[in-house]
């Protein structure tokens, strides 16, 4: 069997014949009267490193938390590896980072991971997981006495100690430094060089954009944009096309293919364009324009535009 | 498995004041307490060494249920969500707990023998050392179980005022620090009900009859069981909450 259907892969690169890592069907959670999660469909195939973005109360933490088995959905289905969650996590499959707490701060490091590793049939070498995770330096320090920085390192070891298929972390590096973040992310790349599947939140862009290959924006628990951080850029607000263009017809422009909105300034022309391909070649055939420059919006800008409410038109 | 508890012992001789402590006050209790009737006779047999067992029962009763109030404090940090990320199964890590509960039991049981036998000079045979070793140290179950009705009900901020309030009111309704015998007579109805009663009189016997009484053994096994049962629902909720 090496034909898949993917039911939501128009956004996401298509691998031929990977398998799924995740599949997330229909997952719905309430709280009280709060729908922290709404129908959502989400599938990650294996290798793929997914970013999770959206604002808080997006659905994010509630999402990951049922994907671990720490949440039981109202409606819907998780499956990770074709297995329910607690089970792919008492398989080991899952190595997973929660936001905060979960240390003893009585433990020294070293002996922290040796218990986590302990619980597991099958684990990594301790002492190569410490070093992997930049932690072996302090490896003998208690809990207590780690920066913020070396304590989410530290919970990056845990998370690493199985071996595990997936790593899903809940905005990793909320509260770090600068430092710490970069630090962080250059421990998380080198262990995701070799074909893991990663899943994690943030409601960093630049990290989304930074260090994954697809982003899933959620906004009040629903997907609303899936793709690569190019294609949701592209996807959400398009791109613009600045040119120099004196004595420019705004209502002629306007009827260019591919063009959302038209702006002229004094010389200069600024087209916002859902297709710039096809924009731009309507654009140079139907004018004298020169000095033509096509810029992507910001993932801050799809951010906004995707998640902040209908602010744009 | 082996690992976390070993572990978790290690945790203990880091965070001995705590150890020391329930040590500490059950010998001191049998110094002052035991020492002042000294050379009494109390029902029998030598109220000094009636004092010890029961003090020896009330160690192991605070360790017991201090030791399962832990666990309130790991809930408060986010432990027991980050062993449910592991294979770990949440009734292990109860099961761990309760097994370090009876570990924990044993040394201020030993203790408070250790002071009697030396400070006080209470002689007996070997064989009554023994059993009534082994009986304070068991008649520490139902309290094992309670610790973890108190590790998963408490807060983490509450979870010592409520130990001590229990140990307190166990301490006294039990008839552990003054034998019910010389109480009002409604603290002797009450102590009937507590499992701190039982557990002394359970703790006592080889040093007066000899044989332990069925009433007792059925009133301490109806309390951990009922215990356990309040301690599961509490578990249940809290694991479907994490």
């Amino acid at each position: 069997m090496t034909t898949m259907t993917h039911p939501r892969s128009a956004a996401a690169p298509a691998v031929a014949g990977a398998a799924e890592a995740i599949r997330l069907t229909g997952l719905t959670k309430r709280y009280g009267t709060v729908t922290a999660v709404d129908g959502l469909d989400l599938t990650v195939r294996c290798g793929e490193v997914v970013a999770l973005l959206g604002p808080n109360g997006a659905g994010k933490s509630t999402t990951i938390e049922a994907l671990l088995g720490l949440a039981r959905p109202d409606a819907g289905a998780v499956n990770v590896y074709g297995l329910p969650p607690r089970q792919a996590v008492a398989a080991g499959r899952i190595g997973a980072l929660l936001q905060s707490g979960g240390l003893l701060p009585d433990l020294t490091v070293r002996e922290t991971v040796a218990l986590a590793a302990s619980l597991y049939p099958r684990h990594r070498d301790v002492t190569e997981v410490l070093a992997r995770a930049r932690v072996a330096e302090f490896a003998k320090r208690r809990i207590g006495a780690l920066s913020g920085g070396q304590r989410q390192r530290v919970r990056f070891a845990m998370a690493l100690v199985a071996d595990p298929d997936l790593i899903v972390l809940d905005e990793p590096t909320t509260g770090l430094d600068v430092e710490a973040r970069r630090a962080f992310w250059v421990a998380m790349r080198e262990e995701t060089g070799r074909g893991r599947t990663v899943l994690f939140a943030t409601h960093y862009l630049d990290e989304a954009d930074a260090y994954a290959d697809r982003v899933v924006f959620m906004r009040a628990g629903r997907v609303v944009a899936d793709g690569t951080a190019t294609q949701v850029k592209a996807m959400v607000s398009g791109r613009i096309i600045r040119a120099t263009l004196p004595d420019a017809d705004p209502a002629a422009l306007a009827t260019l293919p591919g063009v959302d909105r038209v702006e002229v300034r004094t010389g200069t022309v600024l087209l916002t364009c859902r297709d710039s391909d096809a924009a731009l070649r309507g654009l140079l055939l139907a004018t004298p324009a020169r000095d033509v420059e096509v810029t992507a919006r910001g993932l801050e800008d799809a951010f906004i535009t995707l998640t902040g409410g209908e602010t744009e038109r | 498995m082996i690992t976390y508890v070993r572990i978790e012992l290690l945790r203990l001789i880091r965070n001995r004041r705590v150890t020391i402590f329930s040590m500490l006050l059950p010998a001191m209790l049998l110094l002052v307490i035991g020492g002042a009737n000294e050379h009494q006779q109390f029902g029998g047999v030598s109220a000094a060494a009636y004092v010890m067992m029961s003090m020896a029962v009330y160690g192991a009763m605070t360790a017991a249920i201090g030791s399962g109030g832990s666990i309130a404090v790991e809930r408060g940090l986010g432990w027991n969500r980050q062993l449910r990320l592991t294979p770990l199964c949440p009734g292990r890590y109860v099961l761990t707990k309760f097994l370090l509960s009876l570990v924990m039991a044993l040394p201020p049981v030993a203790v408070t023998f250790a002071v009697g036998a030396l400070a006080l000079d209470i002689r007996l045979p070997a064989s009554v050392w023994a059993a009534s070793l082994v009986a304070a140290w068991l008649s520490a179950i139902p309290f094992a179980t309670l610790g973890i009705v108190v590790g998963y009900l408490a807060k983490p901020d509450s979870v010592q005022q409520v130990s001590g309030l229990l140990f307190m009111a166990l301490a006294i309704f039990g008839g552990l620090w003054i034998p019910v015998e010389v109480m009002p007579h409604v603290v002797r109805f009450i102590a009937e009900y507590t499992p701190a009663y039982w557990a002394g009189r359970v703790a006592r016997a080889p040093l007066t009859d000899g044989s332990v009484s069925l009433h007792a053994v059925v009133v301490l096994a109806a309390w951990t069981a009922v215990l356990a049962l309040v301690a599961r629902r509490r578990f249940r909720a809290d694991t479907a909450r994490a």
